[in-house]
This record gives structure tokens, C-alpha cells and sequence, in this order.
């Protein structure tokens, strides 16, 4: 499997606060990774590196093998990286189908059109289950659907690599197993690989194929995430120590 | 839809055409400064509007360009002279676009008024040291007919260029800007670049404007035509008139023109004041601004240019 997404060594640091030190990922095509931390751990931070919003302050990202390290972030967008952000943030003043238009009419028009369900609105739509809300504004959708919405703007880029940040928080158990599927079918439906962070561990843990863990923006753990949820590091980073929180008297 | 649109404008343009046949000299000019402001104000909302950088730079814009009037009337014929207004205005707010567009809200609008600031200033020092004059008389000037229809013909065009940027992916860039700038950089626009290129185009036309207006007056000086007043009065027009629709600072410019003359002949005294009164009503309870009084209200009301 040819490797799209290669960052080696991200730092990302705010004054004196090292948010992500010294992180490596490697996604290849059609990969499904799941990223999981306590919070403050730097997976946003570090999402906001992988997609050029936040310039890293070392390291190199290479993807599909151009060096796209201290670019703006629409060149990432260009070269294939799509994400979504923790609190939705759709076009406001839009209708959902104009907001999904906006990610073809931009990255998505430089892109190599492959999968006809990324060809155009209508089909990011019907993808998502969201073709009977075409014409609402988007203000005026559930916060759930929202999320939808905010994946299918990150989809119409035509990407390769689909960063999925906490795309799960605050939805009903339902809800969230559905978006399990739903981020399956993104890579075996559409060909994406997929970088999912998420804080509600059981469900990442049971879609995805490998799972990295972040701590103090640093790499905990890495691998198949049956090994990793039985990591005694990973087991205590979450939980604290057996005398840790648990005696703290609130 | 655009059908209609285009009869409006035609009809627009022929009436506004066919005033200085019909109306007398004073109307006349009244018209001049509607057609005066339907440019500015439709110019900035262009920009402004759609991304919420609001924008005090006009007056630099439009006193570069009459500055560029007093020095090139007597060597240039007159629609290069209009052109070069646009043309210096242009340059100055792409270099003055690309320096500050990567700050918004309060600190954007302090920024590009004091640009008019700054502008005002450098011309003035230059004109001392180099011309030993700080004003300058313009002596050989068109007719007012031909202020006239050229200040028209800049009204016409700033309303159609409008109209074309909304409809095209750069109007939608623009938009995205406005809503959510990291979001549309994320989804692939190269938003620096779209700013300056959206800053720069509306400079053209207060640069014409500017360039035009200036032989109105038979005498400029740097502390006439750059008076920050002009770009204050179109940020109000066009958010009175109502900044995310394409009528809006239309309307706005016809109304408060007219508004303001009725005033100042009424109530000589306290006009201003009155007009401030009537300014904050106005942004208070229209707050989709006058295009917003009936139906076809901006494609989006709520995104219109709040605060910042």
C-alpha cells in the first residue's frame, strides 16, 4: 500500500506549551486510524498541523509525495487532505447544498473526479442521507446533521485523506454507531483512508483497523487496537493510577 | 430573474441618462452625488459585504484618485485620466491589501482608516517639498455633462461588476471568506489571495470616482478629498441600504442623498444631527438595512455585516 499522509516528527508548539511533540504518522491508501488521548492530549493540535490550519514548528509533511511543510492550508486542501472541525463549522449564511457546492467549486474542481459519488452535489447528498435538506440553510438542521453536512463540504474536496475530528461527540449511541458505518463506508465506498479522532474510545476502537494514542502530545501507543486497549501505559493514561482520581475526594 | 434584473438596470441607467435633460442645474447635481455614492457604496458592499472586512480605506482610495485627477488633467485626455484614478488606486490597495488583510473586525477598520490617514499625510509632504503647494487648482476641466455621464457610466459599472462577481466562484470565495475564512481556506480557497484580489477591485471604482469627482471642485487639497468622512458615509449607506444584497446600497445612496440635501435645506442647523438620528434608527430596526423592507431581502439575512 503506497503511503499518502507521511508526517514525520510534528512538533506544534504555542509559546513556551508544547501542544504535539515529536509525532510520526504514516497513512496509507485506504487506511482507517483512529487517533485517541485524554483530553488536552493534542489530537486537534495536531489535526490542525496535518491540514496546514496551524504551521508545524518542526518536522516534515509529505503528501502524495510533495513536501507540503509551512504551506497555507488550501494547498493541503489541493493536495487531497479534507477534514472536518470538533464544532461544525458550516457556511452560515448558505443552503446545504451550496455549502457542499463550495468544496467542489474550490479544492474539489482540481481534483481528479474518481468515484461518481463525489461528482456532484446530489451525490455527496444522497452519500450522506441528507438529499431531502438540499435546500434548507444550514443553520437550521440539528447539530447531528450538521456534522453530516460538515463531512460532506470536507468530501466535495475530492480528498484522499478525510481527517475526522470528535465527529461522534454529543450524538445519541445511535446516532454515533450509524456514523461508525458511515466512516466505514467513506473508505470502502469512496477509496478514502481516514484519520479519526475521537474522545468516546469503545466505538473508534471497534471501526478502525489501527489506532495511534496521544498523551501530553505525546505518542503513547501504536497498533491494532485490541493490543492497544490492553497497554498498561494506555490503561493509565486514561484512567490515572489505581491511586489516583478514584481517592480524590471531589 | 436575470432578465428582470437587467431591465432594471437599463431602465436605471435611462432614467438616471436623461435627468440632466430634464431637471435643472441644482437637481442635477443632487443626482451627480446619488450616482456618486450607488458607486462607492456598491463597490465596497462588493467586498466589504460579502466578507465582512469592513473597509474605512475609501476615502484613500478616492483621494488617490482625485490626486491623480489634478495631476493628469492637463497632460491626459480625460478617460485616462478616470483610468489612471482607478489604475493607482488599484495598486495602492493591493500593496496596502496584501499588509493588513490578515487582520480583521475592529483592527482591519482602524487599519485602513488610518491608511486614508497615512495617504493624506504622504501626499501632502510630497506636494510640499516637490510642488511647494499644498493645493492645487484645476483650471482646465470638462463640462459638468461630462462629469456627469462619466460618474454614471462608473455607477453602471460598479453595479454590474457587482452583479458578475456574485454570480462567479470569486463572489462565492468571497462569500466563504465572510462566513467562515478558515473553513473556505480548508476547502481549498487560497484566501489571501482572493482578499487582496476582492480589496483591490472595489478600490478601482472610489479611485474612478475620485478621479471624476475631484474637477467638481475648482480647488483640492489633500484635507477635501481625503476626508475620512467619505469613506464613513459609505460604510453607512451601505449597511443602511442593506450590504449583502445588491439593491441595498443602491437604495441606500438615493435615499440617504436625498435625505441629507432635504435636511440641510430644512433644518440648516442640526441636519447632521438629525441625520445621525435617522442613522441609528435605522441600523436598530432594519437590521436587513432598507433592501431588507421588502421581499427580496439578501440571499442571507442573517450573515449581513454585523459588527467588527
Amino acid at each position: 500500500m503506497t503511503t499518502i499522509l507521511d508526517a514525520r516528527g510534528i512538533v506544534v508548539r504555542f509559546g513556551g506549551l508544547t501542544a504535539v511533540d515529536q509525532v510520526d504518522l504514516d497513512v496509507s491508501e485506504g487506511a482507517l486510524v483512529g487517533i485517541i488521548g485524554p483530553n488536552g492530549a493534542g489530537k486537534t493540535t495536531f489535526f490542525n498541523a496535518l491540514s496546514g490550519v496551524v504551521p508545524a514548528t518542526a518536522g516534515r509533511l509529505i503528501i502524495d509525495g510533495a513536501d507540503l511543510t509551512g504551506k497555507p492550508a488550501h494547498r493541503f486542501a489541493w493536495a487531497g487532505i479534507a477534514r472536518t472541525f470538533q464544532t461544525p463549522r458550516v457556511f452560515a449564511g448558505m443552503s446545504v447544498a451550496e455549502s457542499v457546492r463550495f468544496g467542489l467549486e474550490f479544492a474539489g474542481r482540481r481534483r481528479r473526479h474518481q468515484r461518481a459519488a463525489l461528482g456532484d452535489v446530489p451525490a455527496i447528498l444522497g452519500f450522506l442521507g441528507l438529499t431531502d435538506l438540499a435546500e434548507r440553510p444550514t443553520r437550521s438542521i440539528t447539530p447531528a446533521r450538521q456534522r453530516l453536512l460538515e463531512m460532506g463540504m470536507a468530501l466535495a474536496t475530492r480528498p484522499r485523506v478525510l481527517l475526522l475530528d470528535e465527529v461522534a461527540a454529543g450524538l445519541t449511541e445511535l446516532e454515533i454507531e450509524s456514523m461508525a458505518r458511515l466512516i466505514r463506508r467513506c473508505r470502502d465506498e469512496l477509496g478514502l483512508a481516514v484519520v479519526w479522532i475521537e474522545h468516546a474510545v469503545a466505538v473508534l476502537l471497534r471501526a478502525v483497523d489501527q489506532v495511534m494514542v496521544l498523551h501530553q502530545g505525546r505518542k503513547l501507543a501504536e497498533g491494532e487496537p485490541r493490543a492497544v486497549a490492553r497497554n498498561p501505559a494506555v490503561i493509565e493514561a486514561y484512567l490515572g493510577t489505581a491511586a489516583g482520581p478514584a481517592t480524590g475526594a471531589p | 430573474m436575470r432578465g428582470r434584473g437587467q431591465v432594471a438596470g437599463a431602465a436605471g441607467i435611462a432614467v438616471a441618462g436623461a435627468l440632466p435633460f430634464l431637471l435643472e442645474d441644482f437637481l442635477v447635481s443632487l443626482a451627480l452625488s446619488c450616482l456618486m455614492y450607488v458607486a462607492l457604496a456598491s463597490s465596497w458592499a462588493m467586498f466589504s459585504g460579502a466578507t465582512r472586512y469592513v473597509s474605512l480605506g475609501t476615502s484613500a482610495f478616492f483621494g488617490l484618485g482625485a490626486y491623480v485627477s489634478a495631476w493628469g488633467l492637463s497632460v491626459l485626455p480625460w478617460p485616462l485620466v478616470v483610468a489612471g484614478g482607478a489604475g493607482v488606486a488599484v495598486a495602492f490597495a493591493a500593496l496596502a491589501g496584501a499588509a493588513i488583510l490578515h487582520l480583521r473586525g475592529t483592527y482591519f477598520a482602524v487599519l485602513t482608516f488610518g491608511l486614508s490617514e497615512l495617504v493624506r499625510h504622504a501626499i501632502t509632504y510630497g506636494e510640499k517639498q516637490y510642488a511647494g503647494t499644498v493645493g492645487r487648482v484645476l483650471t482646465v476641466v470638462p463640462s459638468n455633462t461630462t462629469v456627469y455621464y462619466t460618474v454614471l457610466a462608473i455607477a453602471a459599472a460598479a453595479v454590474a461588476t457587482t452583479v458578475l462577481v456574485r454570480q462567479s466562484r470569486f463572489g462565492l470565495a468571497l462569500n466563504g471568506i465572510g462566513d467562515d475564512e478558515q473553513r473556505a481556506q480548508t476547502l481549498g480557497v487560497p484566501t489571501r489571495w482572493v482578499k487582496v484580489a476582492g480589496f483591490a477591485t472595489s478600490a478601482a471604482f472610489a479611485g474612478a470616482v475620485g478621479a471624476a469627482m475631484a474637477v467638481r471642485w475648482t480647488y483640492i487639497d489633500p484635507a477635501a478629498v481625503f476626508n475620512p468622512f467619505i469613506g464613513l458615509q459609505t460604510v453607512l449607506i451601505a449597511i443602511v441600504g442593506g450590504a449583502m444584497s445588491l439593491g441595498g446600497p443602491i437604495i441606500g445612496a438615493i435615499v440617504f442623498s436625498l435625505l441629507a440635501e432635504f435636511l440641510r435645506l430644512q433644518f440648516p442647523y442640526v441636519y447632521l444631527v438629525l441625520l445621525g438620528v435617522v442613522l441609528i434608527v435605522a441600523v436598530l430596526y432594519l437590521p436587513h438595512g432598507l433592501a431588507g423592507l421588502w421581499g427580496g431581502r439578501a440571499r442571507a439575512p442573517e450573515r449581513r455585516a454585523t459588527t467588527s
